[in-house]
């Protein structure tokens, strides 16, 4: 009989809310956290808009000390990581050191830093290069970080594969964890906003505003691009036993997670979303769930025309019948695309629905699309007993992965 | 030629940017790695931004030899000539 992999605390920095609490009041609320960009200057871009995460002081949760060594990526993840440590109420010490692991999903968080170094050598020549720079322009900076911070000596692994970040990283953690390697993994996923990745997603033509309104509206017929956003979330997985030895409160459990890549064109969808709905098929039977089983879909769709429209008939097609009477949702709407981490958030906002009995809403409806035709949860949460939720992640590109988190029974 | 004190205090302003360390406790002969606590990554930035400041390259052999105030700004003395 295989372990049970289960959630016994969380935390996460978002656009919309600072700490668990908060985000699950915004998701409640459909609080959107898409805000005029103040990090850098938008006067050259059509695009102003970004899910940038505001009000965030990481002196109040890592001390003015440490703080100060550290990138915003780093910030973001380690209080959050701290943060989500103390909702587990575990301890890390000599004991259980070895057999706790960090496991983190991010992709172009380091731009800022490479940027930042490369503009010196340009400026001052390679001699004079700001050296504190350099640590951070490696893609696992901020997950080393947390290990070192923390004091957490199990593994530490980074995983890069873009959108779905943040679901191959749960299932690389929840892989160790069935394999006996550890008890437990920080897992978390963490994307900062920078003029290089704003700049990067602008000229692929991939940000709303360009060709259309600059606003996030997953599934409606205006929808023309992502909204981008930054944020970390980080959630605690253990193995079953492990957390009922300890007394933990065990909030959720972690089904199935399956991914699948299938790779088209250069940037491009697979056009009958063959990756997704092999993902999503694998995914349900690895649960031993029926589609029928499934409370909501917390969607991959981000107000890209074609992805929101893929993901809405790889549905029909994987769920059938059960497909117009499934809610489908996605929180992109409020929070924007956050890239690598938007699956470790869309996981908390699952433990939300879970614990507090209500899906969040798909916000920014407004006019109906003949080819996205299910039930979205328009513009206001609802209140549902939630068992069952599927998370979906997708991208361009061939990246798809999709899984299940239940309750705790 | 900037005159020693000058230097000094230069120096103090430097190692206490990098550090965050009061420049009230970068005394000239305290040992900065030993006596306050500051590790080898900081080192290693001290002795950066020690370059880029004077715009001159720090010979590697003598890294280990500059630990106290006074000492780095002797070696800035004898660099920057």
């Amino acid at each position: 009989m295989d372990k049970k992999i289960v959630i016994t605390g969380l935390s996460v920095i978002a656009p919309n809310g600072i700490g668990k609490l908060e985000f699950f009041k915004a998701l409640k609320e459909g609080r959107s956290g898409v805000k005029s960009i103040t990090r850098f200057d938008t006067n050259e871009f059509k695009a102003k808009l970004a899910g940038e995460v505001s009000d965030f002081k990481p002196e109040d949760f890592l001390g003015a000390k440490v703080t100060r060594d550290l990138n915003r990526t780093t910030r973001f993840l380690c209080s959050a990581a701290k943060l989500a440590l103390e909702d587990a109420h575990l301890t890390i010490n000599d004991e259980n050191t070895d057999q706790i692991g960090v496991c983190t999903g991010t992709t172009l968080s380091s731009l800022w830093n490479i940027a930042e170094f490369d503009k010196e050598v340009i400026n001052d020549g390679p001699l004079f290069t700001n050296v504190a720079l350099f640590p951070g322009t490696v893609v696992n900076a901020a997950s080393s970080q947390v290990s070192i911070l923390l004091n957490i000596q199990g593994f530490n692994a980074t995983i890069s594969t873009g959108f779905t970040s943040s679901l191959q990283a749960l299932k690389y953690a929840t892989d160790l964890i069935r394999s006996g390697r550890v008890k437990a993994v920080v897992l978390g996923a963490v994307e900062t906003l920078s003029l290089a990745n704003f700049i990067g997603f602008y000229n692929l033509g991939f940000l709303a505003g360009i060709r259309g309104e600059e606003i996030s509206c997953p599934f409606d017929k205006r929808r023309n691009g992502i909204i981008l956003s930054e944020g970390a979330a980080v959630i605690i997985i253990e193995d079953e036993e492990y957390a009922k030895k300890r007394g933990a409160n065990i909030l959720a459990e972690i089904k199935g997670v399956a991914s699948y890549f299938d790779a088209y064109r250069m940037g491009k969808y697979q056009p009958d979303a063959k990756g997704l709905k092999e993902c999503m098929g694998d995914v349900l039977r690895k649960s031993h769930l029926k589609a029928s089983d499934i409370d909501y879909i917390n969607a991959a769709g981000n107000s890209v025309g074609e992805q929101d429209k893929l993901e809405t008939s790889a549905i029909k097609e994987v769920f059938s019948r059960a497909a117009f009477k499934t809610p489908v949702t996605s929180i992109k709407s409020m929070i924007g695309e956050v890239f690598s981490a938007s699956g470790m958030l869309q996981l908390a906002s699952a433990v939300a629905s879970i614990t507090e009995s209500f899906i969040p809403p798909t916000i920014n409806y407004r006019i109906k699309d003949p080819d996205c035709d299910l039930d979205y949860v328009v513009n206001t949460s609802r209140e549902k007993k939630v068992n069952n939720v599927l998370i979906n992640n997708l991208g361009p590109g061939g990246n798809n992965a999709s899984c299940i988190v239940s309750s705790y029974h | 030629m900037p005159k020693d004190s000058n230097l000094e205090a230069e120096i103090k302003e430097l190692v206490s940017g990098v550090t965050a360390i009061p420049i009230e406790k970068l005394k000239s002969d305290v040992d900065i790695f030993a006596e306050l606590g500051v590790d080898s990554l900081k080192a290693i930035e001290i002795v950066a931004a020690f370059e880029r400041r004077y715009r001159v390259v720090v010979p590697e052999k003598e890294i280990p030899n500059i630990r106290t105030v006074k000492q780095i700004a002797d070696m800035a003395a004898k660099l920057i000539k």
